[in-house]
């Protein structure tokens, strides 16, 4: 069901984001890198998906072409029901801005502002206020009431990356997008950022997808998509750390 | 190459557009100290050329010793001809003049010298004829010859009728008998040649000539020459050799000279303080931004001393191409300004651009020693790199080095210079006072350049909340930005505090100069119209004549300079002919009288300083002219327009000799009633046949004293305008240093929307709130010291403080705008920032 390319509109308004047949080439001619090689995913509305992969499969480009950070040399990509080829600068920032939140491994936050500075950003950058009762309760899931008039030099990693989905969530975007948010962090602080984001899909009904490497991190996900050399040669649900770690042994082999 | 020296080459290359701004500032500083000295050499060379040849064959010269003294005998002449050793003897005798050409128009010389003089035939003459272009040598009276330069001006040929103004003889009619070719021509320069006879009866007072240029007989030396003289003068007379009657004429120019010298440096000086924020701004930051380099260097092993000199090294390669480029920067500006100068008719001799090696040297060192200086206190902080901070993962981009030494210091220095201040303020004495303030401004000042990083988050915080609030989240961002690195800022602010403290400063000494001349005009000239001259020649006494006889006339007041000794002490004063009170305000603060006959009124700061008092006596005399004993019959508040003591005219024409005899200035007061619309008409008519004199009202009178100070603030706007580029040019260059090191954190702000217009804005606001950060504390300095400065000098008549706010709040303006305009460039380039380089490992 997942893998049908021609989806009925009933079930077209499930899907957060999708790929279609993209190509992703970095340079050109005989130097040319096929990054990704005709990629096809549909993320659904509500769900935690993992994409795991070696080194230089492809995951982080995938990722950025999924989230308008970077364009594609061929197929399409959706947010929602918006196409995002040919769309402009401005359109694409606005829809970044308002759709999608981030979480990067590091260098999240505004080091001038302080931690309730960064979560409200994006929505102050629009122009708008925060709803509150949506805030306290991000606020409150985070644990970081005590926190919030600090600035990030001020917090540690774990804090840093809270206050990172904390931002990602305040907008309350239609997907979240994390390149290895806990690839910096000790297993304690990997497992709290990674347990705020599993009830961020389960309370609030958010659609998270991440890149990672750890099989620990991945176990968190309902769905974890394997890539190799740009292309996606498998996917597991309901995964354990284990079964995870057994897919990926498979793969560097 | 040494390994460490390939790094500083490396560097060099790898920052080559940060650098660039860099070299610039450099540049413009050396630029103006070059071209400074290049102006006033070549002018230098230029007017040494004039006098070798003006001064050609001259082997002796016999002259007065003092200004004041008559002149030389003219019955001199002949023994001096007969003195052994002399061939011959040239008779000089000339006067300034103006020449009215055949439409009855005056030709102006700008700002050379136009000047009358005496035609010496060759027998008499000790150099060269000049060769004539057109016609022949007067021989008699109402005959002239004009150079070439006068002649074009004018358009006047051989044959042409024209006239001559002088002070004594009024309007003289000639007719243009030749045109001669001065060997060196300055631009605008008037000569106009008559007839011995004539040039005798207009120029001197029948006894005196002006000078005598003396040619030895051949195989005599001008020493013997000299000392052959000298045993026939009289003490009032001096002999000098040709050599140094030459070094006497190079020197006077050469005096002239080393003012503008002066003032041209100065400004350099300033561009290059200013230069000196922008360099230190820039290798910190490159240091900044090189620490994990830096460290890796210490890790594997290189010295401290081996870090810093490599960034030296790196200093000293900007400061030789800065100034290098300034050296050429420097000829160009000379050019122009030579050029400029020539195109605004202001008299310069021509000739080529003259470098001396002084020049050259003079800007490398200072231009590279400038620079180093500079780069020296970040080089320090780069040594002190430990190794360890190779490994460290993030580099706090805030420093967070402690401000407190900095800011002891600064406090410390600032309150000796507000010490220095107070007593400059209180100081009784104008000249101290000035002294001491100028003494308490730098310290000031450089209290205020140490105190500037805390000052500026004093100062950016609530005006960014203000500025910012309707920018949102982009103003939020653009405040912390702009304090997030206090001596960065401070640092880039300052440049523009420099600047706009001395615009400030002295917009209000000039405001309140025009203030105070308003005022005196206002409170104390009751005369109705005021004839004057703007040309280099004093009013003919018969204009007053003339302007007397209107209809509507109520009296006519005549003043005079009187340069005379009293009691054996040169001194000038003013000679009054008519009613002094018609025309005037006089506060007397003992006695009274007026300046008729024998009775002299004295200013009250002269009476204190010579311990005159109300019927002391004292002698007024001239050498070769009969003494005048003056009685003191009144003391007057001191008055501007009246000068130290007050005679009467006929005292004055008892002490100069009629051909000198001159009015400066004529008052008129209308009869009561009078219309005064028709009496100017009147005065106007009366008073063209004369050329030189102009008619004004008060008001006229006020705007034209306004216009000459407004004229001289313009140039020094413009001076200082350059210390404002080099300020524009010190925000783009810290904005665009800034962009480069917060590229991530731009990259990211994109990733989570912030659109590329909100990126560009950010800079924007940012630089705002530097440029107004920084003219806010020059303005505030400047005006306060401005204010201050002309309270010290309110006895010298400065006595109205004038704040000209309106201009004030338009500079604050102007360095936002040019704040925001200064930020397009990086502003542009950090809003091309892809989201994706947040990510992307640095
Ligand atoms: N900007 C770029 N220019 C050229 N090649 C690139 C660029 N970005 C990525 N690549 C190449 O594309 C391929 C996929 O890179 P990508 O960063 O997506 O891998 P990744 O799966 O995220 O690896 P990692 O686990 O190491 O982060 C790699 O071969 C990489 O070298
Ligand atoms: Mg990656």
């Amino acid at each position: 069901m997942t893998q049908v390319s021609t989806l009925s509109p009933a079930v077209a308004s499930l899907v957060a984001a999708s790929a279609t047949d993209v190509v992703k080439l970095f340079g050109s001619g005989d130097t040319a890198v096929r990054a990704l090689d005709r990629v096809s995913i549909d993320l659904l509305r509500g769900e935690f998906t993992a994409i795991m992969g070696p080194s230089g499969s492809g995951k982080s480009t995938l990722m950025h072409c999924l989230a308008g950070l970077d364009t594609v040399t061929s197929g399409s990509v959706a947010i929602g029901d918006v196409e995002l080829c040919g769309l402009s600068d401005k359109k694409m920032t606005a829809l970044r801005r308002d759709r999608i939140g981030f979480v990067f491994q590091s260098f999240n936050l505004v080091p001038t502002l302080t931690a309730l500075e960064n979560i409200t950003l994006p929505i102050a950058i629009a122009g708008r206020k925060p709803a509150q009762p949506w805030l306290d309760n991000i606020i409150a899931t985070l644990g970081l009431t005590d926190r919030l008039h600090h600035r990030p030099s001020e917090l540690s990693g774990g804090q840093q990356q809270r206050v990172a989905v904390g931002r990602a969530l305040a907008g309350r975007p239609e997907i979240i997008f994390g390149d290895e948010p806990t690839g910096n962090l000790d297993s304690r602080s990997s497992g709290e950022v990674m347990g705020i984001l599993r009830r961020s899909v389960d309370d609030l009904g958010q659609t998270v997808v991440m890149v990672t490497h750890d099989a620990r991190a991945a176990s968190f996900a309902d769905r974890v998509l394997f890539l190799a050399d740009g292309h996606i040669v498998d996917e597991l649900r309901a995964p354990t750390a284990e079964t995870v770690l057994d897919r990926m042994k498979g793969l560097e082999r | 190459m040494s390994a460490m020296g390939m790094v500083s080459v490396r560097n060099l290359k790898a920052h080559r557009v940060r650098l660039l701004l860099t070299v610039v500032s450099v540049m413009l500083g050396t630029a103006f100290v070059a071209g400074s000295f290049v102006f006033t050499d070549t002018l230098k060379s230029s007017f040494d050329k004039i006098f070798t040849t003006v001064d050609a064959g001259v082997d002796a010269r016999v002259q007065p010793k003092h200004s004041y003294d008559p002149g030389v005998p003219q019955d001199l002449v002949t023994k001096i001809q007969a003195v052994p050793g002399v061939r011959t003897v040239e008779v000089h005798a000339g006067a300034p003049i103006v020449l009215v050409d055949s439409r009855g128009k005056k030709v102006q010389p700008g700002g050379a010298p136009s000047e009358g003089g005496m035609w010496t035939p060759a027998a008499q003459s000790v150099g060269t004829l000049p060769t004539f272009a057109a016609g022949r040598a007067p021989t008699r009276a109402g005959e002239v010859a004009i150079n070439s330069g006068a002649a074009t001006k004018g358009h006047l040929t051989a044959g042409d009728r024209a006239k001559v103004v002088l002070p004594n003889a009024g309007v003289v009619d000639v007719t243009v008998v030749g045109v001669y070719k001065t060997k060196v021509e300055t631009g605008g320069y008037i000569g106009v040649l008559f007839s011995r006879p004539q040039a005798l009866e207009l120029f001197t007072d029948g006894k005196h000539v002006g000078s005598l240029d003396i040619a030895a007989a051949a195989g005599v030396s001008e020493k013997t020459l000299a000392a052959n003289i000298a045993h026939t003068l009289p003490s009032t007379l001096e002999v000098r050799t040709g050599t140094q009657a030459r070094t006497d004429d190079q020197g006077g120019i050469q005096t002239a000279l080393s003012f503008i010298n002066y003032i041209l440096l100065g400004f350099g000086f300033i561009a290059l303080i200013v230069g000196t924020f922008i360099i230190y701004n820039t290798f910190s930051m490159i240091v900044a931004q090189r620490l994990r380099e830096l460290a890796l260097l210490r890790a594997i092993g290189a010295g401290r001393k081996q870090v810093r000199r490599s960034v030296l090294v790196e200093a000293g390669v900007i400061g030789v191409i800065g100034s290098a480029l300034g050296l050429a920067g420097g000829i160009g500006l000379a050019f122009g300004l030579h050029s400029l100068l020539d195109a605004l008719n202001l008299g310069l001799p021509s000739g080529g651009l003259v470098m001396t090696p002084r020049t050259v040297i003079v800007a490398l060192v200072l231009g590279t020693g400038v620079t180093l200086l500079s780069a020296n206190a970040p080089a320090r902080r780069a040594a002190q790199v430990p190794p360890v901070a190779a490994m460290r993962e993030e580099f706090a981009s805030t420093s967070a080095a402690s401000l407190r030494r900095r800011t002891v210091l600064g406090t410390v220095v600032a309150a000796l210079g507000a010490v220095v201040t107070v007593a400059g303020v209180t100081s009784s004495s104008a000249g101290t006072g000035a002294s001491l303030l100028g003494l308490g401004l730098v310290g000031v000042a450089a209290g205020a350049m140490m105190l500037s990083p805390v000052l500026a988050g004093w100062i950016i915080t609530p005006l960014g909340t203000v500025i910012g609030r309707p920018f949102g989240a982009v103003g939020r961002l653009a405040r912390t930005n702009a304090v997030r690195n206090p001596r960065r800022t401070a640092a880039t602010a300052f440049a523009l505090t420099l600047g706009l403290l001395l615009v400030s400063g002295i917009a209000v000494v000039g405001a309140s100069m025009k203030a105070s001349i308003s005022g005196i005009v206002d409170s104390t000239v009751r005369a109705d119209y005021i004839l004057g001259t703007q040309s280099s020649v004093d009013i003919p006494p018969r204009a007053a004549i003339a302007a007397s006889k209107v209809p509507g006339v109520g009296s006519t007041t005549e003043l005079h300079n009187v340069a005379t000794l009293v009691d054996g002490k040169h001194g000038v004063g003013t000679g009054v002919d008519g009613p002094l009170n018609a025309i005037v305000k006089v506060d007397m603060k003992h006695g009274g009288g007026t300046t008729t006959g024998h009775s002299m009124l004295v200013s009250s700061d002269t009476a204190k300083k010579n311990h005159w008092t109300i019927g002391s006596q004292h002698t007024l005399s001239v050498p070769g002219r009969t003494p005048a004993v003056e009685t003191i019959t009144g003391i007057y508040a001191d008055n501007q327009l009246l000068g130290p003591w007050l005679v009467s005219g006929d005292v004055y024409r008892t002490l100069t000799p009629p051909n000198e005899q001159a009015d400066i200035v004529i008052l008129i007061r209308a009869a009561p009633g009078a219309d005064l619309h028709a009496l100017r008409t009147g005065l106007e008519q009366a008073t063209n046949n004369f050329y030189v004199v102009t008619v004004q009202n008060r008001d006229e009178f006020k705007g034209q004293v306004a216009g000459q100070i407004n004229g001289l603030l313009g140039l020094l706007y413009g001076l200082l305008g350059l210390a404002i580029v080099i300020a524009i040019l010190g925000i783009i260059n810290t904005l665009a240093l800034s962009v480069v090191e917060r590229r991530r954190e731009i990259g990211m702000l994109r990733a989570v929307g912030m659109q590329r217009k909100q990126v560009r804005r950010t800079i924007y606001v940012e630089s705002l709130l530097i440029a107004v950060f920084g003219a806010v504390l020059g303005l505030g300095l400047g005006i306060a010291y401005g204010s201050m400065f002309t309270r010290t000098l309110r006895n010298q008549g400065l006595d109205t403080l004038s704040v000209p706010w309106t201009q004030a709040v338009t500079f604050l303006v102007v360095a936002g705008i040019v704040g925001v305009l200064a930020a397009l460039w990086p502003g542009i380039r950090a809003a091309r920032t892809r989201p994706l380089e947040a990510i992307a490992a640095s």
